[in-house]
């Protein structure tokens, strides 16, 4: 059994074009000193550095961990780099956690980033290699066929994808932080915008953010001395599986079913929509909230949209199960730093400091985030109260 | 026994990126093209040149610039015999660690000098500018004995 471990302090940049004014230490720099802040803390305190970040080719710094050990107070102390494509901003807050929950740290501190405004996410993203199949389509281009299949299945309705990028936008313009700002967008405006990778249109698609995201995990005894209130671990997990094999289901992988299945399990969880607050979810292209809310089990396969349709993910339409309440992917895209991005969102939910875009007596929420081609899966459980 | 034949193809990859320096090493490429060197001050007092964002010891961030000479001395050398295409200079050089006047850690750049006889631990050096600065590194075109 894991030790305790909570979250004691969140600090983030706001997410932005372009941070001309600092460099990509200066931007991480930022992150990790907000956390500090909001923690009461100072780099003494601090016992061990877990840094995410996508992959290298996106801004063409080589093993940037190296770079940025004495922007993050590293020097004397355990560093450690985590990479896991797109979900890295979640996997690197479990491996956080799992330095404190193992009994080995006693508060971790763990940052994300990207600076995309320096960066070639676009073609980076999948290098053409010899001899094996190329994939230079971006993400949009990936990503768009699978959600065509999710459309052919569910006989979803052809707006279930506009819903989502207003309610998303929406839900970004309570959020400061949130890069979009966009309080006035309309059902017609994301209908016109033109199409990128059909289905996903422009206003249906992440934008390109700089920006990091830090967060203090400490063990019990220190959570139970902090500050403010901590965001209580209730459970951990990630799961991963290939890219491509014969019989995968892309459109409802196995992993994220998986992983959910472990994480609620850990958590007490047996009906997310009942049992969840809120959550904050992965999804960069908007038709990706009806597929997560079936793989993650708040709906059964087919009908993941009519929660979608009803409102029921809407904070502004008073759903029973508001998700991506700080505008999510949709609103703010710092790739290294989105799954943290999530992983931070959930906990400020039960902390009860999420200021406007705040889930009223949110008690438990869901973290979550998803890589790669669909195949890396991180996922936590957090708490109002201590398990 | 032969050799199989095994699949082969060339490959290159590279992008294009773009990169923000930020207040320090941004001031120091400034400072540059201004045809002067900045170092920064440590919270231990030292003097470092290029100068960097963040304290060693105490991570905290750095701010206060001290100009340093444009002469120095070197701590150590290591004497290129054969430049190849890449290198600096096309006739015999030297790699050197330089502390300039004013400075307190080394930092490192090539050295002009008529041969290796002519080098040596403690001589001193001096920034040969480039004909156009820009606020590159390659502003300090080279340094050259005193």
């Amino acid at each position: 059994m894991a030790n305790l471990a909570a979250v004691v302090g969140i600090g983030q940049t706001k997410y932005m074009t372009r941070r001309l004014d600092v460099s990509i230490a200066g931007l991480v720099r930022e992150a990790a000193v907000n956390a500090l802040q909001d923690a009461d803390l100072t780099w003494d305190d601090i016992d061990a550095v877990i840094l995410g970040k996508a992959p290298d080719m996106f801004e063409g710094v080589i093993m940037p961990e190296a770079y940025l050990t004495d922007a993050l107070g590293c020097n004397g102390k355990p560093m450690l780099r985590v990479h896991t494509a797109g979900s890295v901003g979640g996997s690197t807050a479990l491996v956080a956690a799992s330095h404190v929950q193992s009994g080995m740290f006693k508060r971790v501190l763990t940052v994300s980033f990207e600076k995309q405004s320096e960066s070639n996410a676009m073609w980076a993203l999948s290098n053409p290699q010899p001899f094996s199949t190329h994939l230079n389509a971006g993400a949009g281009g990936y990503f768009a066929p699978i959600i065509r299949e999710y459309m052919r299945r569910s006989n979803a309705p052809y707006d279930v994808g506009i819903k989502v990028a207003v309610k998303d936008r929406l839900h970004g313009a309570r959020n400061p932080l949130a890069h979009l700002q966009k309080p006035d967008i309309t059902m017609q405006e994301v209908e016109e915008s033109f199409m990128l990778w059909d289905p996903i249109r422009f206003l249906e698609a992440c934008p390109s953010s700089d920006g990091a995201c830090a967060m203090i995990i400490a063990n019990e005894e220190l959570a139970d001395k902090a500050s403010k209130k901590p965001a209580w671990i209730r459970g951990v997990a990630m799961r991963s599986e290939p890219t491509m094999y014969a019989g995968r289901d892309e459109v409802n992988p196995q992993a994220g079913r998986d992983c959910a299945a472990d994480v609620y399990k850990q958590a007490g969880i047996t009906n997310p929509r009942k049992d969840l607050d809120c959550a904050e979810v992965y999804v960069p292209f908007s038709w990706y909230e009806p597929m997560w809310l079936e793989n993650l089990g708040f709906a059964p396969e087919g009908e993941g949209w009519k929660l979608t349709m009803e409102g029921a993910t809407s904070l502004d339409e008073g759903g029973d199960i508001p998700w991506n309440c700080s505008g999510g992917v949709l609103s703010s895209n710092a790739i290294g730093a989105s799954g943290m991005i999530r992983f931070a969102e959930a906990a400020r939910q039960v902390r009860g400091d999420a200021g406007a875009h705040q889930v009223e007596g949110a008690k438990l929420a869901l973290g979550h985030a998803y890589g790669g081609g669909a195949q890396f899966y991180a996922m936590w459980v957090v708490g109002s109260e201590k398990p | 026994m032969s050799q199989p034949e095994v699949l082969n193809q060339a490959f290159e990859l590279g992008y294009t990126y773009t990169r923000s320096t930020g207040p320090v090493i941004g001031r120091f490429l400034t400072e540059l093209r201004n045809r002067n060197i900045v170092g920064i001050k440590a919270s231990d007092g030292r003097v470092v040149v290029p100068p960097m964002e963040y304290d060693p010891n105490t991570a905290e961030e750095l701010s206060e610039f001290v100009d340093v000479g444009q002469q120095g001395e070197i701590v150590s050398f290591a004497w290129v015999k054969e430049p190849r295409e890449a290198h600096p200079m096309d006739v015999p050089f030297a790699w050197a660690m330089i502390k300039l006047d004013g400075a307190d850690v080394p930092m490192i750049h090539c050295v002009a000098a008529p041969s290796e006889d002519a080098i040596a631990t403690g001589a001193r050096v001096q920034v040969v500018w480039a004909d156009e600065t820009i606020g590159y590194i390659t502003d300090i075109r080279c340094f050259e004995l005193v």
